[in-house]
């Protein structure tokens, strides 16, 4: 018994050591013997000097760094399902000079600690040519210091935080709106169109939903509002009746919260237990996905959600939907699946500008690490789905405005902001 | 008398030099008077406020208590923490889950009064007999075989079995969480007339029901034959399997009774805020084990009033303190560990028999 046991354990153990020697790992014996690829150098060499090298035949492979699992499953997968559609599309324009290219998704679980393992990950494959990740702002953040050390271009399709992208960052990039932007249109809304004064702010204590509270605290309090308190909780809370007691006693007329889908929708299904039942209840981005009603129930009705939508190319985002649903089963749920498909056809150009082949012309693809930040960086004028793409010189490469919805029989209606068409 | 009876420790206090932590005790004690008394001044915080903090603190305290129990009556019998007892409840709580989806699609959560009541206790026993089968199913497999080993392997595998568990979960019903639709008959509430105040019927049932359940496992620990050789293989293994008494069924009736709590208090748990996943179990079972620790673990009265101090503390004492509410684990925390300074044993004392302590 235990003899069979062992055997087919050994046998697990051989078959998965020869799965591993059947990854992507690069073999010079295959490079040819003289003259070199490029400038004399053969591929260990180039791969010393900074270059990405195939073998002819080879996949070009682009990370994805999205939170699989962690606080807002449903919108990770939905932005990761965005960006593989991208993967199909290049592929079927028939790849580049005889490569076609290849995913690497990754579980960032929306969180800083397994950003950078997913990072050391990345960074260790010499064929991983860019990343785009990662869903949350404390995953990216996570992702970027080690990207910025291996020198792989990074661009975010989700992660607003406005520090997420500085001078010092030279291989981060990203396609969603800011939150500054996001904050200033929330905090006009509730101060002008919904005519309150007085908010009080809760948060989760992360990166993304601390610093989406403060802003909107800045923005509300420059048009003269108040901001009676600011409640910190952590992602995963579950019991928020005690903090929307206190919040209870303090007057306020809306309850904004920096935060994500599962949090949110519990705040608005508990405010009635506190009494607050004529209290606005509104959140932003991170909070944009079937999950918050889901969370929600019944109380989600007449709550609001923000989010940073781009300059939509009407056709391209159809033709995207259909293709959506064929793959995948379900139509898209979130903001951020646009931007991920644009920030893949995004690396795919600047790809495309930088890549060279082998002097002898053997079908070599060879890409400078160097020049395709610079590439990236420098996008100019990309037709997206989000929109006219362009790269400020910190790499904001986003279009488009913020919208805000309000949940209407279960789903999300847009009633004011950016592209709304009456 | 195992279980029941506060030890016959004196008050006093036993460890170290005992002056200097009275005096220590007393300074601590006077600088939150000092506190409280300045907030309160400054706060203009209303009867109503306080009210409906303490009714948020009680429902709490109900949970808590209901899985401390398991606990506590576990300490008692093995001396042993059962860490994986927060996941034993996040199973009842899936499993109501899973039982109240289904007499959703049979339109009885919003049926009749009679339908969505009766929905509502069954979705409760599913959950007390899917945590039943796990209990016995952990004791079985990660507990028995190691009862002879050192004290600590049993509590390895007890984190063992939690992380185990808590990952077969997710495996199975992945990381998305399940959001539990509240039935029709528990998903209003109660204003007492105009005075603002307001009890959701959720918080009614569970406080009320844990109450119950409390009340039945205090008879049959006190009053059964059963209850009686628990009690005794209490005091001593040995000498309750000489007196004819099968310790090996008693410790597996222990987890059982345990586990039929944390499944009653998982599925309230999920009524009450309307969430569970893989990891729902975790932080409640820690709270939970602390309020067994601060009233004394392996005492059942002690569990009780560690479990609602701990529960009303946290909902009052952000306010009290003037700390935002974000601060109510660090008090929780913070009570624990002056609790384990100024009286190591807990409020009630533990209960060892004299073999034993």
């Amino acid at each position: 018994m235990s003899k069979k046991l062992f055997s087919l354990m050994a046998l697990l153990t051989i078959a998965s050591l020869a799965l591993a020697a059947c990854g992507p790992a690069p073999t010079a014996t295959t490079a040819p013997a003289e003259g070199g690829l490029l400038m004399g150098m053969d591929q260990a060499e180039l791969e010393a000097a900074g270059y990405v090298v195939y073998a002819p035949g080879e996949p070009i492979r682009i990370g994805i760094s999205s939170g699989l699992t962690g606080p807002i499953p449903d919108l990770g997968l939905d932005t990761a399902n965005g960006a593989l559609l991208a993967f199909d599309d290049v592929n079927a324009a028939g790849g580049l000079m005889g490569h076609m290219y290849e995913s690497d998704l990754q579980d960032g679980a929306c969180d800083g600690d397994q950003g950078t393992v997913v990072g050391n990950l990345f960074a260790a494959d010499p064929s991983i040519v860019a990343v785009q990740g990662g869903l949350c702002t404390g995953e990216t953040i996570g992702l970027r210091a080690i990207m910025e050390e291996a020198r792989i271009p990074l661009v975010s399709a989700s992660s607003t935080f406005p520090g997420v992208t500085a001078p010092e960052w030279t291989v981060m990039n990203r396609t969603p709106l800011p939150d500054t932007l996001q904050a200033d249109v929330d905090a006009a809304y509730i101060y002008n169109d919904l005519g309150i004064t007085s908010i009080a702010l809760i948060h989760d204590s992360g990166e993304y939903g601390l610093g989406l509270a403060e802003l909107i605290q800045g923005s509300f309090e420059a048009l003269g509002g108040t901001v009676t308190s600011i409640n910190g909780h952590q992602v995963g809370d579950t019991d928020f009746r005690s903090t929307l007691t206190t919040i209870g006693t303090e007057g306020a007329g809306l309850i904004f919260f920096g935060g994500y889908a599962t949090e949110a929708g519990l705040i608005a299904s508990q405010m009635g237990e506190a009494g607050l039942t004529d209290v606005i209840f509104m959140s932003g981005d991170g909070a944009l996905t079937e999950q918050y009603i889901d969370a929600a129930g019944a109380a989600a009705e007449g709550t609001y959600v923000s989010t940073g939508v781009g300059d939509l190319n009407v056709d391209a985002a159809a033709e995207f939907d259909a293709k959506y649903e064929a793959k995948f089963g379900s139509a898209p749920d979130g903001p951020y699946h646009y931007h991920a498909y644009d920030a893949i056809m995004m690396i795919a150009a600047a790809i495309e500008q930088v890549a060279q082949t082998d002097e002898g012309g053997e079908g070599y693809l060879i890409i400078e690490r160097e020049a395709l930040i610079t590439a990236i960086r420098s996008t100019s004028g990309f037709p997206g789905i989000t929109g006219t793409l362009t790269c400020t010189e910190i790499g904001d490469c986003s279009a488009g405005g913020i919208a805000i919805y309000v949940v209407q029989d279960g789903a999300f209606v847009q009633v004011s902001g950016f592209g709304l068409t009456d | 008398m195992a279980f029941l009876n506060p030890a016959k420790k004196t008050w006093g206090i036993s460890l170290g030099p005992s002056a200097y932590r009275l005096v220590g005790l007393v300074i601590l004690l006077a600088a939150l008077a000092w506190r409280v008394n300045n907030v309160l001044s400054l706060q203009s915080y209303t009867a109503q406020y306080w009210t409906l903090q303490l009714i948020n603190g009680l429902i709490l305290g109900g949970l808590y208590a209901l899985v401390a129990m398991g606990y506590t009556l576990v300490y008692g019998i093995l001396l042993m923490i059962n860490f994986a007892h927060g996941e034993v409840m996040m199973i009842g709580g899936f499993a109501g889950y899973f039982a109240l989806t289904g007499f959703q699609t049979l339109g009885w959560t919003n049926g009749t009064p009679f339908e969505s009541g009766l929905s509502v206790v069954l979705a409760l026993l599913v959950g007390m007999l899917a945590s039943l089968i796990a209990g016995i199913a952990l004791e079985r497999i990660a507990y028995r075989p190691l009862r002879n080993a050192p004290r600590l392997v049993p509590l390895i595998s007890a984190v063992g079995a939690s992380f185990f568990l808590q990952y077969t979960v997710l495996l199975i019903f992945g990381v998305t969480p399940h959001y539990y639709q509240k039935p029709a008959i528990i998903s209003s509430g109660l204003s007492v007339g105009d005075t603002g105040v307001f009890i959701s019927y959720t918080g009614l049932f569970i406080f009320f029901s844990s109450i119950f359940l409390m009340l039945m496992l205090y008879l049959i620990v006190s009053r059964s034959k059963m209850g009686r050789a628990m009690r005794s293989v209490a005091e001593s293994k040995e000498i309750s399997a000489l007196m004819g008494v099968n310790v090996d069924k008693v410790i597996v009736f222990t987890f059982a009774l345990g586990s039929v709590l944390a499944g009653a208090a998982g599925v309230m748990l999920g009524l009450h805020n309307t969430v569970m996943k893989f990891n729902s179990g975790f932080f409640p079972g820690i709270k939970a084990f602390t309020a067994a620790v601060i009233g004394g673990i392996g005492n059942l009265p002690g569990a009780l009033l560690g479990a609602f101090s701990l529960g009303i503390l946290e909902a009052v004492g952000p306010s009290a303190l003037g700390l935002p509410s974000e601060y109510k684990d660090v008090i929780a925390f913070s009570v624990l560990i002056l609790v384990l300074i100024f009286r190591p044993t807990g409020i009630l004392g533990e209960v060892l028999s004299e073999g034993k302590a």
